[in-house]
């Protein structure tokens, strides 16, 4: 029997302190493993029991040792500094760190499906209920349920998908999914893209807000996914943040319901209504198509903000309004081109779309590009609860708009080139 | 004495209505449809063609004080395209008619389907009972549509009259026998590959009550009906312990005219449901008709596949 069975060593928060051999012997090697891990063992997958033993003897020995030095455990990412990497790892860390104190991992939840599956999960921090089943918070603000993210929580999740033991929300957002896809994305955020998040106090604690984004990408909407993460990541209250997609999300196979498990929406007032007026975060891209289509050549020049539509969603809704500046999404894949012939093919396919322009990429991989996403002060609606004439929304969607553009000149003026 | 009028009564909830209301002291129902009923009663039943002038003298002479219309259910596997839009749209308009003539009818139960509002790639997530309608159902949802007209004309018209308008979610139990229960108790469910449409359910039994508590505490307006919750079709599939069998667009098209030959016919609002779904907003049901679903959707599929019997829950 391990002596610390109560998860001390397991969660990892008492990796630090040195063991016995005797202590490590009688453990197992899954155990051992996972002890392992805590303290940054380089090498440690390829290692027997015996082997195991040994190292972590001497690693216990030898307290120095810092979780960093173990780099050469790293997979190498071309384009991606082994500084970067080290970087990253320090930051998910953190993450990991803020992430765990929102759990108990000494209560465990005790809610019971009809038939009679218990629940099992650790509660949340003066709650009586696991994040699944604590009620509707868990809509807007996202928790990992087992208060960890991580491949080895997976086999967990999977149990809870399969047997349906929690709700969905009526949207569809799906939380055991949306922690999934939260931890593969992490992987884009921390190591690869590097994204740096400026102003996050900007983004409200509590209650709804609406996130207006310049849009980018040409191939898959990443930043999206990367604005998605930077509130759950740095934000003190890891929210979700409720992403609108077009028409064609719901028509496409897999996409139609892919996209609204992992938490976004419906780019409809109806759905935008619903979320804000339950006290959501919504994100928008209002340049649409056009700016995710944008070819390189126009690269950060903003387009316009639609119809300004968003701001009468605000102003009826009472919500504020935080212009966000992405840097980072429009290079991902640079455009060279933009095809109307290419365009025809995709109507002839979903004759119901609109799609006009197509842009041509030629990287199949996502260009390694340092984001930076800065939240900038939000706009508060200035008559509540009204309708505003058409022509003051315009006025105050390019207002936004321009905010956002300034910012962006700012960052492009400020930074060396887009890699580093 | 309350005199009850209930058209549909070869339903099984239409049939299942009418026992609980013989039950009720000082209350006589009168039964109407065109089919044999499936449940036994002992009220008086006539077999009537509800689109026919006939029926509306019948209605004329018996001087009903409450109306419940539940023959709107989609038939027209059982007589046809033509013959069922006649019967739900003619039948509404003769017993309306009727209805607005008729100055003892002071409230109209109507049995609507969430079928009337479409499902698409535009309609949005959650429907209100304001949503904008998706045009995607077919000739049932326009002909629902219709139906409903009818209904909000005559009460504006004569105002003796009160209506009630529940546009139910799919109606899923043990017992029940319609085309969508039949469909998700198949033991390989064929569904189209890639998509997984969320779904509201309401059980059998409030399908019951819920028209119970609407005759008995009339609360005029339109109200979505479905159980709290909601699932994907994956998640009700897996409930029930069934394979799902997914398959392309034409095979799943395929599939589903394979199994009209075997007594399931899925019809075509329900197979747009089926790839887009449908999530109804369900505040108006216990804010102002008061009434709340004894299952939840994720009790009534339990409940549905005999995993977990009913009684266990209340």
């Amino acid at each position: 029997m391990p002596p610390d069975n109560d998860g001390g060593v397991r969660a990892g928060t008492g990796g630090a302190t040195a063991l016995t051999r005797e202590t490590l012997t009688a453990m197992t090697k899954a155990e051992l493993l996972n002890y392992a891990r805590a303290v940054g063992l380089p090498g440690r997958s390829k290692m027997s029991k015996a082997q195991l033993i040994d190292a972590l003897t001497i690693e216990a020995a030898n307290e120095t040792t810092l979780p960093d030095e173990s780099a050469d455990a790293m997979l190498p990412i071309p384009g991606i500094s082994r500084e970067d990497r080290l970087e990253a790892r320090v930051r998910r860390a953190g993450l990991y760190d803020r992430l765990s104190r929102f759990v108990d991992q000494n209560r465990r939840c005790g809610w019971r499906t009809i038939e009679g599956h218990g629940c099992g999960l650790p509660n949340l921090s003066g709650s009586d209920a696991c994040v699944l089943h604590s009620g509707r918070d868990h809509y807007d603000v996202a928790v990992p349920a087992t208060g960890r993210l991580g491949f080895d929580t997976w086999p967990t999740l999977f149990r809870h998908l399969h047997l349906a033991t929690y709700d969905v929300d009526p949207i569809g957002l799906d939380p055991v999914i949306h922690e999934m896809a939260w931890h593969v994305m992490n992987g884009f955020y921390f190591d690869y893209f590097r994204v740096d998040v400026e102003g996050i106090e900007h983004v409200p604690i509590d209650g709804p807000a609406m996130l207006v984004a310049n849009h980018g990408g040409a191939a898959l909407p990443y930043d999206a996914a990367m604005l998605s993460l930077a509130v759950l990541n740095t934000s003190a209250r890891p929210r979700r943040v409720r992403v609108s997609a077009t028409e064609i999300f719901n028509m496409l196979p897999w996409v139609s319901h892919m996209y609204r498990k992992v938490g976004a929406v419906y780019a409809s007032r109806d759905d935008a209504r619903h979320i804000l007026e339950h006290g959501g975060l919504l994100g928008v891209f209002p340049e649409g198509e056009s700016g995710f289509m944008k070819p390189v050549w126009q690269a950060y020049h903003v387009q316009r903000f639609g119809r300004g539509g968003f701001v009468h969603l605000a102003e009826a809704t009472g919500a504020p309004i935080v212009p966000v500046a992405i840097l980072g999404a429009e290079e991902v894949h640079p455009a060279v081109a933009v095809s109307k012939r290419l365009a025809q093919l995709i109507r002839m396919v979903f004759p119901q779309q609109r799609v006009e322009e197509v842009a041509v990429f030629l990287n199949p991989i996502p260009l390694p590009v340092r984001w930076h996403i800065r939240f900038l002060p939000p706009v508060m609606p200035q008559h509540p609860n009204t309708e505003p004439d058409p022509l003051s929304m315009l006025e105050r969607s390019e207002e936004i708009r321009r905010s956002v553009q300034n910012a962006l000149d700012a960052q492009l003026a400020a930074r060396g080139t887009a890699f580093s | 004495m309350r005199r009850i009028l209930v058209t549909g009564a070869a339903t099984r909830t239409g049939g299942r209505i009418i026992q609980h209301l013989e039950r009720i002291p000082d209350t006589e129902v009168f039964a109407v449809d065109d089919l044999d009923p499936v449940e036994r009663f002992s009220s008086h039943f006539e077999r009537l063609d509800i689109d026919q002038l006939s029926f509306a003298r019948y209605l004329l002479d018996l001087k009903p004080h409450t109306v419940v219309h539940l023959q709107t259910v989609d038939r027209s596997a059982l007589h046809g395209a033509n013959r069922a839009h006649e019967e739900t749209t003619v039948g509404a308009q003769a017993l309306f008619g009727a209805i607005g003539r008729c100055t003892t009818v002071r409230h109209v139960v109507v049995k609507s389907d969430g079928a009337v509002y479409g499902a698409g790639p535009r309609s949005p997530s959650v429907v209100t009972v304001e949503s904008k309608l998706e045009r995607s159902g077919g000739r049932y949802q326009r002909d629902l549509e219709q139906m409903e007209m009818f209904v909000r004309e005559t009460a504006e018209r004569h105002a003796h009259v009160d209506y009630t308008i529940l546009r139910l979610a799919p109606i899923f139990g043990p017992t029940i026998r319609n085309p969508i229960s039949a469909y998700l108790t198949l033991p390989g469910v064929p569904t189209l590959l890639g998509f997984d449409p969320r779904l509201q359910l309401i059980s059998e039994r409030d399908a019951l009550s819920v028209f119970l508590h609407a005759i008995d505490h009339p609360a005029p307006g339109t109200f979505n009906i479905a159980g709290r919750g909601q699932l994907y079709l994956s998640r009700i599939l897996r409930l029930g312990r069934r394979v799902p069998q997914p398959l392309p667009k034409r095979a799943f098209h395929a599939a589903l005219r394979g199994l009209a030959g075997t007594g399931i016919a899925v019809p075509k609002h329900t197979v747009s449901l089926l790839k887009h779904g449908r999530v109804m907003d369900t505040t108006g049901m216990t804010s102002i008709l008061g009434f709340l679903p004894e299952f939840t959707c994720r009790q009534t599929t339990m409940v549905a596949y005999e995993r977990v019997p009913a009684e266990r829950l209340l």
